[in-house]
Parts: C-alpha cells; structure tokens; sequence
C-alpha cells in the first residue's frame, strides 16, 4: 500500500526562506527534527519543501503550575496533552519547491500563505527531492540555525528512506558534497562526516 | 483619556491606610466572634430556633442544623473513583449599538473521572438567542444582563445535569462555579418576572434530576464574603426582648466575614458544620425539596476557606455528603484549593476577543447573504475609532 502524506499542520508565519506551522497534534504525529515537508503555495500550483528545524510546545501559566507541583494525576496530565488547546510550533527552512516541472532545489518564488496545509513528505518524494543535494548549500547558509545537526539528521533521514542497498552510497556521495562545501574548515567537515557515519 | 493616575495618588494613599486600619479592627474582632461561636453552640437548640423565629423573616443568617456548629469534620475518604463534572458558563450580552441585536450563552464543561489515567471529557456548547421571546420581556423592554445571567446560570446545570444522567449509577459529583440558589432571579427586574419564575421552575426541575440520579451535586464560592454565620452567633448573643430590626442590624462584628472566623477554625481538608441558607429564595428551593445548606471548608493548606452549597437531599445523606466533602479536595489538590474541573470549564467557557471577532464577522457575512446591510451604531463605530489609540513613547 503506498504511503500517503500526513497532515501535520497550518503555516502560522512564512517568507519565502522558511515557514512556521502550528497544530494540536498528538505524540505520536509530532514532526521530527530534520525530517522534509510540503506546504502549499500559489492556490495549489506549487509546494514549498520545507526542512523541519524546530519544534516548540507554547505553556502558559497553568501548565507552569502544574509542572511544578511533585505529582500530577494521570487524568491531568492527559487533559494537558490531548485536551487543552497548547499548539505544537514547529520551523522549517524553504530548500525548494515543487511544481509541474517537478522538484527544484531553489527558494520558491512566493511563500505559502496563513493556514495552507503543511504535510509530512512521502520516502518516494523524499528520495525524489535528496536525488540532488544542492539543498545542501541553503542549510549550511541558514543563520542562526543548529546547522551541521540539521544537515546530519535530514542526511540520515533521507538515507532510511532509500532500499538498505543504496543507503550507505548515498551517504558517501552526500559526505564528498559537503566535503565540496566547506573544503575551509576541516574541524567542521570531520564533525558532520562523524555524525554521517554513525 | 484614560484614568488620570496622578490624581489618583493621594486617594491611594487614603485606601491602602484605611484598609490597613479596617485589617486592624478585623484581627481584633475575630478571637471574640469564636468565642462567641462556642458560646453559641451551647445554647439550647430550641432556645436558638425561637430567637429565629423572632429575628423574622428578612433575617438572613445562617439556620442551624443537627451537627454541632462549632465542630469541624476531618476529610472523608476518597471513592476509588470517581467522576467529577464541572460547569462554567460566559455569554455576550445583547447590545443596540451591535450590527444585530441577540445574545450568545457559551457553557464549557468536562468530566474528571478521577483513578482512571484517562484524559478527561470536554465539552463546548454555544447558543445564539435571537428570536423577539428572547430578546424583548412581557412589556415589550428590552431584556437586561441580569435576565442573560440568569439563563446561563440555567445552561450550566442543565448541562451538568445531562452529564450527570449519562453516569447514573456511578459515583459522581457535579460542581457549579457559583451559588446554588438562583439570585439572578432576584435581580432581573419586576418586568420579567413572569419569566423569571418560569425560569426557575425549570431550575427546580433539573434539581429533581440530579436528585433521581444520585448526583452529589455543590456549588462552589471562592473567597466568600458572606456574613450569615456572623450573623447567627449576632443573634443568639442578643437577650429575646431585644430583638429587632435594629438591634439586629448593629452587629459588634461588621467589616468580619464569616470566612475570617473559619480560617482560625479549619484545619488542612476539614469542613465546618451544616447550615442553612435563611435567604428569601430558599423558600422556593425548600418547597421543591431541595433546600439549600452550606458549609465552610478548608481545602488547601495555605488556609484556602471556600463556601460549599448544597441541596438538602445531599446533607441528609451522609455517603453524598462525604462525596461532596472528599471530592472537592480532591479535585482541588493540584489547583492551590480551587477545583481543578471548574479551572478548565471556565477555560472551555470563556470567550476570548478574537473569538468574539471572528463571530461578530460571521454575523456580517450572514447578514450580506440575505441581503441586509450590517450597521454598528455610531456610537459603536466611534468606540472603535478610538478604542485602539497606541501609546506614543520617546
């Protein structure tokens, strides 16, 4: 049966550099660190692909009060996770979008718009996107972001996403790629390659 | 402009010495109104029922029961479960200057099933009053807050009532965020009051059910200031020739709450005696069977004293009393002495700007579709003008 996209959320806040979606969402649902999505963009003529480097869940008074207390009855503890109206926050970087051309590893031309739907991306459309690894680039460009984790983890998600018998390959030709990228600093370069090879 | 806070120094300054003063006189008038207590509490049961009925019937004190009204009651144990509901309601009041003119009643409620480890029930109901027999009273007025007030407080408990029938059978116990005498019903104006006692006749009747379906069923009142048991202690000091109206009135313990006194006598999870409510509305509730007794209760150990109110069926049966009793501390136990179900129903009940925003323009697109043209008065419009003026700083 082929795997179908999970919704996991609505874009909040966006640019054409990255996008924040929110939703009430359970655990088990919860995008991950690293992993690729797709938000909608251009009235659904395109999709915005978007590389997951946040996940954030907002408190407020209430939940700080009963975070502090020694016990809290199970009962509570699942109002706060199921019932109570707490989003999940979560940021992704734009590394490219796709269109009737198919994927391209570039900054889309708009951003999605307020409460497009985001959803998880599909290990055929994953493998389709990391065919190319321009995207590289962009992570390592991001300002501010936990970038050399970021492009481990969203490297050693995109290889579990290919048969067994490609993985390992993958991962040496995304290692020469960035060994390509940053041929200045080595200490880096070791790092990330580590984090590949684990 | 909003409040001059300048001017409003030096009166500042006069309350916060006034209210030191008046916590000075308070303190010095407590060791006295608990002596007085035990000395009321030896006094002849009979002796103190006949100078109740000489205080008349606008005597609004707190009516003895059976139990001891100087003793307190440790905390019963807790069912090893146990449902507990809550109830809040919140509502937009009709307003003339609005696009339309109706109301809205929102009830938040949520069922707690305490020691099962499941994520409790919630639920949201809303409901738009639009129709001219909601809107305009017997007279042709325009119906005023009180009345929306009232038919909240109604929505609660059906809504606490149809939850309760739902687990008919096990243990329950429903809490209302309020009194559970109706006193809107005292307030809604001579104009309406036709419906009014309709109003609460329906009240009554969603009392008869709780009763049928074995509810322990309290209403719940934060930081009382009540003064009926003050009022009692008042009473029974004073000679049976000499009591009257005024005498009545020139009690030695004003500016005291009943509260204050409890607080000293309270421990962690205790609760005061039974009493019962002397207010003219408990006629009602005592014809219909379900006559409204209270006790204090102590239910955190900060010494947070709250006012507990229930039906008489409930204080006549010991095992839905010791639910009541044992249930809220329960339930309080993580909220600092509040219940934790009424938290999340005022929660669920509240209506925040945005959402009233976003009703206000599904009003407006409403009224485009049938083709009416959505008017705020000027007023409303100049309100708006001005209402979002931003602070300007250097």
């Amino acid at each position: 049966m082929p795997e179908s996209p999970m919704m996991i959320g609505r874009v909040t806040r966006c640019s054409t550099r990255g996008f924040v979606g929110a939703m009430q969402i359970s655990e088990n649902a919860l995008p991950v660190f690293g992993s690729l999505c797709q938000a909608e963009a251009q009235g659904g003529r395109s999709y915005v692909v978007g590389l997951v480097y946040d996940i954030s869940i907002t408190d407020d008074q209430f939940a700080r009060q009963l975070a502090a207390l020694e016990e809290v009855p199970q009962e509570q503890i699942a109002d706060g996770q199921i019932n109570r109206h707490v989003p999940v926050e979560f940021s992704a970087l734009a590394v490219g979008f796709h269109n009737d051309g198919g994927f391209h590893q570039a900054l889309p031309p708009q951003p999605p718009l307020t409460l497009a739907s985001v959803f998880s991306m599909v290990s055929k459309d994953s493998v389709d996107f990391t065919s190319q690894l321009h995207f590289l680039q962009t992570i390592l460009n991001a300002p501010q972001l936990p970038v050399d984790e970021l492009l481990t983890t969203a490297l050693r998600l995109s290889a579990q996403a290919r048969p067994e018998e490609e993985r390992e390959r993958f991962l040496l030709q995304a290692g020469r790629e960035v060994a390509h990228l940053l041929p200045q600093d080595l200490t880096r370069l070791e790092n990330i390659l580590r984090g590949l090879r684990a | 402009m909003g409040i001059h806070l300048p001017s409003l120094l030096p009166q500042m300054q006069e309350l916060g010495q006034a209210l030191y003063e008046r916590s000075l006189q308070v303190s010095a008038m407590i060791p006295k109104a608990i002596k007085a207590l035990h000395s009321t509490a030896e006094l002849d049961h009979s002796n103190l029922q006949s100078k109740i009925k000489k205080a008349g019937n606008r005597w609004t004190g707190a009516i003895p029961t059976e139990e001891t009204l100087n003793l307190t009651y440790p905390p019963p144990t807790v069912p090893q479960s146990l449902h507990v509901i809550g109830a809040d309601g919140s509502q937009i009041y009709p307003d003339r200057h609005a696009a339309a003119f109706y109301y809205l009643i929102n009830i938040g409620s949520i069922v707690v099933s305490h020691g099962s480890g499941k994520a409790p029930t919630i639920q949201q109901e809303s409901q738009l009053f639009f129709e001219l027999e909601d809107l305009y009273d017997e007279a042709d007025h325009p119906v005023q807050n009180a009345y929306v007030n009232l038919r909240r407080d109604v929505a609660e408990m059906k809504t606490l009532t149809k939850i309760a029938e739902s687990l008919a059978g096990e243990q329950t116990l429903a809490i209302l965020d309020n009194s559970l005498l109706l006193w809107m019903a005292l307030q809604t104006g001579g104009s309406t009051s036709r419906e009014t006692d309709r109003t609460l006749q329906q009240y009554l009747k969603l009392l008869d059910r709780l009763r049928s379906s074995k509810t322990g069923l309290a209403g719940f009142i934060d930081r009382p200031r009540s003064v009926s048991v003050l009022a009692l202690i008042h009473l029974a000091g004073l000679p049976d020739d000499q009591i009257n109206q005024e005498t009545l009135r020139l009690t030695p313990f004003r500016g005291l709450t009943d509260r204050a006194i409890f607080t000293k006598l309270l421990a962690p999870g205790h609760r005061s005696a039974l009493f019962i409510s002397a207010s003219p509305l408990n006629r009602d509730f005592r014809t219909a069977g379900h006559e409204v007794h209270f006790f204090y209760l102590n239910t955190d150990a900060d010494g947070a004293v709250v006012r507990v109110e229930i039906p008489i069926w409930v204080a006549q049966d010991p095992e839905l009393l010791n639910r009541v009793h044992a249930g809220i501390l329960k339930d309080c136990q993580t909220t600092g002495g509040f219940p934790y179900t009424l938290v999340r129903a005022h929660e669920l009940a509240v209506i925040p700007p945005q959402e009233r925003a976003a009703l206000e323009d599904m009003l407006q697109r409403t009224l485009l579709g049938h083709g009416l043209r959505p008017t705020q008065s000027q007023k409303a419009l100049t309100k708006q003008l001005t209402g979002q003026r931003k602070q300007h700083t250097l």
